[in-house]
């Protein structure tokens, strides 16, 4: 009997009918995670029967969602909540055993949404070179087109197969006709991506400056 | 029936080993309800995994608790192997289990040791803290720390055992095992055990089930609750692993289950060392987990099923790392213990959890 781990996407509206369902079927309540992401906070809910344990998260709750809490169902929930709302400032809804942002001491508001410029320049540079090897694979296959229409061309019917089974051995998952406008788009998203870090879309700027600012002042 | 009174119990207090607050609202002595509170030992180790390499992190993980350390390093190794699509040489994993069914020998007699002081039993608890320092020896001998013992990495372990020393294992814990069935039958039948423990904090099957409760604190309800008995990594070279279970659900049943997982964890290192394969002890290990990446894993601490979790953001530092320790799934299983009981009973009931608050808040 081994560990079998699933990953589920789940939506907010779904949450409570989950939890029951999970009840229902025998599943016990593992745990909840949040993850601070640019597009909001990850919620992540385990459960767990026998060898099965699924994991099914909500991607980018913004600031000001109500959350719904399961404690109603499993009221062991409450610890994640209390600490999902005192470390990442997710408002639960309903919660039977709420502190009231009292269940940790902290010197510091939500610390976990706070992004240092070490790791907001680590993340740029990991979506940089991903994108940077994005587009050197699509300049590569470039490249093996032109080699292939002069081919074609040309008549040179063996040698057109060829330049084909070398393309397609060098990107076997990419697209064949990979055309210079997508890899365009592709390059303009992975742009857009790094602008939205930039974007303060959680207020985590504002606050990873005054954090900044108190340190200096101290 | 007297006036409701809040007694706030902790975070400093004689029988509490780690910070943890109770408002117990008693009526005449009974606790008709427990409230907990944690938070005054949150070191933020969760946040760290942003600004420390994942090959790093595996010495922080092993501090969240003095404990568990080994626990939580291979827990972390194994999520971050997970992530990674890393599989490590069998001899290493069989390593990780004996020392890890070593870890769990000395945290219950370090347990046991404690409940034994917190109900009285003073010479009992010496015993069983002079067995314990035996463990600690095997401890140094191979990985040259008694509490902290960096030998745990990322795809593998960072040192061998040789064959004698695995006879000098044999040896001392044959040796340990003879003297603690003294100690063991001290703890099971001694009638100043029996009179604190015996019909106190009773929780039923039904009533873990609902709490969700894990380790010792759930089998002495008798849920069949054992990550080891899944078989992952060397554990599924178990001829024949059954989780120790009581059905009582009180604190003499949570003492029974300890005790008799100790005896299960020597033979369990004895089977192990009997059939540990020879090879490599690990793999080399390069390149950084990949962006938006993420791995789960449940790993049988002494204290219960600790759960982790891993996200990678394509840099050597983890973008998110979890660690869900067992205390943190039975606080809602301790209130329901606690109420109802004598205020007496407060310390004995909140010891048979076995908390771990810096686990808890990391």
């Amino acid at each position: 009997m081994a560990l079998d781990i699933d990953f589920l996407p789940l939506e907010l509206e779904e949450l409570p009918a989950l939890a029951k369902r999970k009840k229902k079927a025998g599943f016990r309540f593992v745990q909840m995670l949040c993850v601070t992401t640019q597009d909001g906070i990850d919620l992540q809910y385990s459960f767990m029967k026998e060898a099965s344990l699924e994991n099914y998260t909500i991607r980018g709750v913004r600031p000001g969602t109500k959350v719904p809490s399961v404690t109603e169902t499993y009221i062991s929930a409450f610890v994640f909540e209390n600490e999902a709302h005192d470390l990442f400032g997710v408002e639960i809804e309903g919660n039977l055993l709420d502190f009231g942002g009292n269940f940790y001491k902290l010197s510091e508001r939500e610390p976990m949404t706070i992004i240092s410029p070490a790791q907001k320049a680590a993340r740029e540079k990991a979506v940089q070179e991903k994108a940077a090897g994005e587009e050197a694979a699509g300049e590569e296959a470039v490249g093996e087109e032109a080699v292939l229409e002069k081919a074609v061309a040309s008549g040179e019917q063996q040698k057109a197969a060829e330049a084909n089974d070398a393309k397609e051995e060098a990107s076997p998952q990419e697209a064949p006709g990979l055309e210079k406008a997508d890899r365009t788009a592709e390059a303009n998203d992975a742009k857009e991506e790094v602008r939205l870090q930039e974007a303060p879309s959680l207020g985590l700027e504002e606050q990873a400056a005054e954090a900044n600012d108190a340190k200096e002042g101290a | 029936m007297g006036k409701a009174t809040v007694i706030p119990f902790g975070p400093q207090h004689p029988v509490l080993p780690e910070p943890l607050h109770l408002d117990l609202v008693v009526e005449d002595e009974v606790v008709i309800e427990a409230i907990p509170q944690i938070g005054f030992v949150h070191r933020g180790l969760e946040r760290l995994v942003q600004t420390r390499d994942y090959h790093q992190f595996i010495y922080i993980a092993e501090r969240i608790c003095g404990i568990c350390a080994f626990g939580h390093s291979m827990g972390y190794a194994e999520t971050v192997e997970k992530l990674m699509g890393i599989e490590i040489p069998p001899r290493a994993e069989f390593l990780r289990a004996v020392w890890h069914e070593l870890s769990r020998v000395h945290s219950h007699l370090l347990w046991m040791g404690l409940a034994a002081d917190a109900f009285g039993f003073e010479s009992l608890f010496m015993h069983c803290w002079r067995l314990r320092e035996r463990i600690l020896d095997l401890f140094e001998a191979t990985t040259g720390g008694r509490v902290i013992f960096s030998v745990v990495k990322v795809g593998g372990v960072t040192r061998d055992i040789s064959p004698d020393m695995f006879e000098r294992f044999a040896t001392t814990l044959s040796g340990i095992k003879g003297e603690y069935n003294q100690i063991c039958k001290a703890f099971l039948t001694d009638a100043s055990v029996k009179n604190r423990t015996v019909d106190v904090g009773t929780i039923s099957q039904q009533a873990a089930l609902d709490q969700c409760m894990v380790g010792p604190f759930a089998r002495a309800s008798n849920v069949n609750n054992d990550i080891r008995a899944l078989g992952n990594g060397a554990y599924g070279a178990l001829s024949d692993f059954k989780p120790i279970l009581d059905s009582q659900g009180d604190c003499y049943a949570r003492v029974k289950v300890r005790a008799l997982e100790v005896l299960q964890s020597i033979d369990i290192i004895n089977e192990l060392i009997a059939q540990i394969p020879a090879g490599d002890i690990a793999v080399e290990v390069k390149g950084s987990p990949a962006l938006g990446a993420e791995a789960s894993n449940v790993l049988e601490q002494p204290r219960g099923e600790c759960y982790y979790y891993a996200r990678g953001n394509g840099t050597k530092n983890l973008e998110r790392m979890r660690m869900r320790t067992p205390t943190s799934q039975n606080l809602a299983g301790m209130t329901t213990a606690l109420a109802g009981c004598d205020l007496a009973d407060v310390n004995m009931i909140v010891l048979t959890i076995d908390p771990c608050i810096s686990c808890t808040e990391r």
